[in-house]
């Protein structure tokens, strides 16, 4: 008995040491750390699922829809529960490869969670899906708000377009998920914050197979908040009638503005592409083309392509000689024949004009006239007038990727050429040929001194109640001057075929040598003179002389826009 | 529990199977234990027969279970009952056991069994009845201190693979033996111990990694596809988020969305631990408590010696099994896959857990005891 005795608590001390630990394993699971572990049950069965927020649209000036949203259908599959014979009839239904599902699928960690693999699918691959449900397993289809651009090219770079989110932008930014759209260029990508509305999160319960299971009573969802809205400056009517004008036409930039409060009317870039494209998700192959496109459809010409202006510059050479007071009106160098001699170069103009006053030298834009002016008020004075002016510096327009061209002083040239630059360099910018470098809203906004009368607006797509300017400090007198030569330039001079009846317009006209083809034809000009409405620059590449192609085409644009105006105004009225 | 973590089915299934051991139970205790004492070294060796028998004609990997018709029967749950029966009297019948080689033949009878149910595979059954030798042997009077040694190159193996703890415990081990001042024993437990040390990392290291994986995924029967330590998550899940009253009958959400695999027959602890909270589990394991301690205590006072053996091996098949059980659903011992006696679903185990009741049940009723 004895024996038995000591055995017998032995084992029963066993026993029960071990029973202590296995309530005190228990006690810390349930009760010490229960909560955590009731919330990873709860975390199991539990997904959020993400209500995308509708994003705002877009409006022109008038109200008119430029980008708004439309429903899409998506295909999305659960990892787990998608099989090899569902994957091969998804590829068939939906006519993509499995390398890109398998790619996809890579993205998302957690394979319970479905993985959207299509966008916008077309109603037939929807109800194909639909009646195959029974052998699709782990795949799901829903509705989601989609991105839709009415007018497809016409406003394509100044919207830009909507892309999937990457990686690395998710991870910066919280308020993004795995599968969501941001706007890339124009207006989607500078009013992001804007535009996207919040999404809203639902409770859904789901099995060890990721399948929902239903809906969760206890947890309400979270609804979403749309997307505000964007009003814009941009007149609808006027881009689609410049279009049209353009149509003869490949390539091609326009930015017609309200001179006296900078609000942006056309911002026109060609050639385009259809930003509904991105919306069902690019496939690699077609993005390249686009991107790799010599004809850079994917460039907005209007705030990114950077020209030498061309004659067009030569009001501001003007503005900065009457500015530092080198020179007056009357002021006149040796006349114009044709060529002039610098040293061993000889340069030329277009005409032979003979001499000329300043106002005359705008008017009929005589090149050897301002070859001299610009030598004779020198590098430094040509520089900080013009670039007080807005050339060499970013307008700060509310759009991403504005360049700022290139305007050269002094230090630059010396850097560029060395020590040695010459007169010649001087004359060549003086001309606005050479290493000026200008992007047309540069140009438009830079006119604007002249319809303004000093003060340039800051140019803006979104409608504002105040507007901003700069306040320059060249001379009125100065701006006075200029003005009668651009309005000559339209009466009598370069640019009459710019001229529209009833108003009076002022602008200049510019041709940008093209070492590789046609010239470029550029035109600037506003109207109506006294009290301006409307300033407009045309840009068409190969087109030869500013006067012919680009002049007229920013007259029409100028007509219609003034004539629709007065009798608005004059409906008003009555 | 089976109700609520298996469906109705089986429920019924398992009922059935209640009834039948219960039933058996009765007629076994009033049967008198001396007739088993007889019949002891048939059954085992049926057992056997069987065991080889499972092995040769199953077709069904793993080859646990013979089926005749919607039945399934798992020899080895009754390979358990078998050889602690027939090892009961087998060491009831020695006199005087207290050195080594009295260890040798119960060793023997437990191996042949074990290797059979190994083989099936089913390690989990089969390394069951080595601890129950051992607490056999020690009730029978052999000293525990020679079980120890005897078996303690076991412990050499498995503390061989860091070299640090192996160092510890041969230093413990040689300050031991020399306190033990038998000089056999010193020798035996130095050098098998030793060996074992510097045979284990060897042979280990010569496999190649895959081979390696496969032993250690043989070792642990329940192969997930979503991995092995996703069940012991998944369990502990179960029980921890159960918080003191449990989330209700029938409404644990782990096992109501398949979250917890195998959860009516390995994992019912957790599916008590999520319903019915920490208060179920206290009370469960009160009662198996006290079923254990009756046992002990039926073992310490009965004179028979047979009986008294049979009862500590049922104890110790009882209590290893059970603890073993729970501690693999709460992640204190790795997955073992054994079930939980009496509330796993499982005919067999049922079946014969209430045999050995019954039969202990006899003896404690009959003049064996007094």
């Amino acid at each position: 008995m004895d024996k038995n005795l000591k055995k017998f608590k032995l084992l029963r001390n066993i026993i029960a040491v071990a029973f202590i630990l296995i309530i005190l394993s228990i006690i810390k699971l349930q009760i010490i750390e229960g909560k955590k572990y009731y919330r990873l049950s709860d975390r199991n069965r539990i997904r959020q699922k993400h209500i995308p927020a509708p994003r705002g649209k877009i409006f022109d000036r008038t109200g008119i829809e430029i980008a708004n949203t439309r429903p899409g259908f998506y295909v999305s599959v659960i990892q787990t529960s998608i099989d090899e014979n569902t994957l091969k009839k998804l590829t068939h239904i939906l006519n993509i490869d499995e390398k890109t599902i398998e790619e996809k699928l890579k993205i998302q960690k957690n394979p319970f969670m479905p993985v959207k693999i299509a966008h916008d699918i077309s109603y037939k691959q929807l109800s194909t899906i639909e009646e195959n449900m029974d052998i699709l397993k782990g795949v799901e289809v829903g509705v989601e708000p989609l991105r839709n651009y009415p007018y497809g090219e016409l406003f394509c770079h100044l919207l830009g377009y909507m892309g999937e989110i990457t990686h690395a932008e998710m991870e910066n930014n919280g308020n993004y998920s795995i599968n969501d759209y941001i706007g890339r260029m124009g207006l989607e990508e500078y009013y992001e914050n804007h535009l996207k509305g919040i999404g809203g999160i639902e409770y859904i319960e789901v099995d060890a197979f990721g399948r929902e299971v239903g809906k969760i009573a206890e947890k309400r969802p979270t609804p979403f908040i749309y997307g505000k809205h964007l009003y814009t400056t941009i007149d609808f009517a006027l881009t689609e009638s410049l279009a049209v004008y353009l149509e003869n036409y490949e390539k091609a930039a326009c930015v017609a503005l309200n001179p006296q409060n900078g609000e942006i009317l056309v911002l026109y870039s060609k050639p385009g592409f259809d930003p509904n494209l991105f919306v069902h998700g690019l496939q690699k192959k077609e993005w390249q083309i686009l991107n790799n496109a010599p004809d850079a459809p994917l460039y907005n010409r209007a705030i990114m392509s950077c020209y030498p202006c061309g004659s067009t510059f030569k009001p501001f050479v003007a503005l900065a000689a009457l500015d530092s007071k080198m020179i007056t009106k009357e002021k006149s160098f040796t006349p114009c024949r044709g060529k002039y001699r610098l040293g061993r170069r000889i340069f030329k103009c277009w005409k032979t004009h003979g001499k000329l006053n300043l106002i005359d030298a705008i008017v009929y834009s005589c090149d050897i006239y301002f070859y001299q002016l610009g030598s004779f008020i020198g590098i430094d004075t040509m520089f900080s007038r013009t670039n007080k002016v807005g050339f060499g510096k970013k307008t700060l327009i509310d759009l991403p990727n504005e360049k700022s061209g290139s305007l050269p002083n002094r230090q630059w040239f010396e850097k560029q050429y060395g020590k040695n630059w010459t007169e010649g360099h001087i004359f060549n910018l003086s001309i606005g040929q050479g290493d000026l470098l200008v992007t047309p809203l540069q140009l438009a906004c830079a006119f604007t001194i002249f319809a303004n009368n000093g003060e340039i607006p800051i140019p803006h797509v979104k409608k504002r109640e105040k507007h901003d300017y700069h306040l320059t400090t060249i001379s009125k007198e100065a701006i006075e001057i200029v003005k009668q030569g651009l309005k000559g330039v339209v009466s009598f001079g370069t640019g009459t075929l710019t001229r529209v009846e009833n108003f009076e317009v002022c602008g200049k006209t510019g041709t940008v040598q093209n070492p590789h083809g046609e010239d470029h034809s550029l035109f600037v000009g506003y109207a109506p003179s006294d009290n301006p409405q409307i300033l407009v620059f045309v840009f068409v590449e190969n087109a030869g002389h500013g006067a012919t192609v680009a002049a007229p085409i920013a007259g029409k644009i100028m007509k219609i826009y003034l004539l629709r105006e007065s009798t608005e105004h004059h409906a008003k009225k009555t | 529990m089976i109700f609520s973590t298996a469906g109705s089915a089986l429920f019924f299934k398992q009922t059935i199977w209640l009834i039948i051991a219960v039933i058996i139970a009765f007629i076994f205790s009033k049967i008198s234990p001396r007739i088993w004492l007889n019949l002891a070294p048939l059954i085992y060796i049926g057992i056997v027969l069987l065991l080889l028998i499972l092995l040769f004609t199953q077709e069904a990997y793993p080859k646990r279970w013979f089926k005749p018709g919607s039945i399934s029967i798992q020899p080895s749950e009754f390979a358990k009952f078998a050889t602690i029966l027939f090892l009961a009297g087998f060491l009831a019948a020695r006199k005087k056991a207290k050195n080594f080689s009295d260890i040798l033949a119960p060793l023997f009878i437990v191996t042949i069994p074990a290797i059979l149910v190994f083989l099936e595979p089913d390690l989990g059954a089969a390394q069951i009845l080595f601890p129950i030798l051992i607490v056999m042997l020690y009730w029978t009077g052999i000293p525990g201190t020679k079980i120890f040694i005897f078996f303690s190159p076991i412990v050499s193996a498995a503390a061989s693979f860091s070299i640090y703890v192996w160092v510890a415990y041969f230093a413990a081990l040689t300050i031991f033996l020399y306190f033990h001042k038998q000089l056999s024993d010193f020798i035996y437990g130095l050098v098998s111990n030793f060996l074992a040390g510097l045979i284990m990392p060897l042979i280990w290291n010569s496999l190649k990694g895959y081979q390696q994986q496969r032993i250690i995924s043989f070792f642990s029967p329940w192969v997930d596809p979503r991995g092995m330590s996703w069940q012991i998550i998944q369990s502990k899940i179960a029980i921890g988020s159960g918080g003191i009253i449990g989330k209700g009958f029938l409404s644990g959400t782990q096992k109501k969305l398949e979250f917890l695999p195998a959860r009516h027959t390995d994992f019912i602890f957790s599916c008590l631990g999520e319903e019915f909270g920490l208060l179920g589990i206290i009370l469960i394991t009160l009662v198996f408590l006290y079923l254990l301690y009756r046992l002990l205590v039926l073992a310490k006072e009965t004179k028979n010696r047979f009986a008294s053996i049979f009862v500590s091996g049922v104890f110790a098949w009882i209590a290893y099994q059970t603890f073993l059980n729970i501690g693999m659903t709460m992640g204190l011992l790795p997955i073992t896959g054994v079930s939980l006696p009496f509330m796993s679903y499982g005919g067999s185990s049922l079946l014969a857990c209430f045999m050995a009741i019954g039969i202990c049940l006899a003896i404690s009723k009959s003049k064996f005891r007094y």
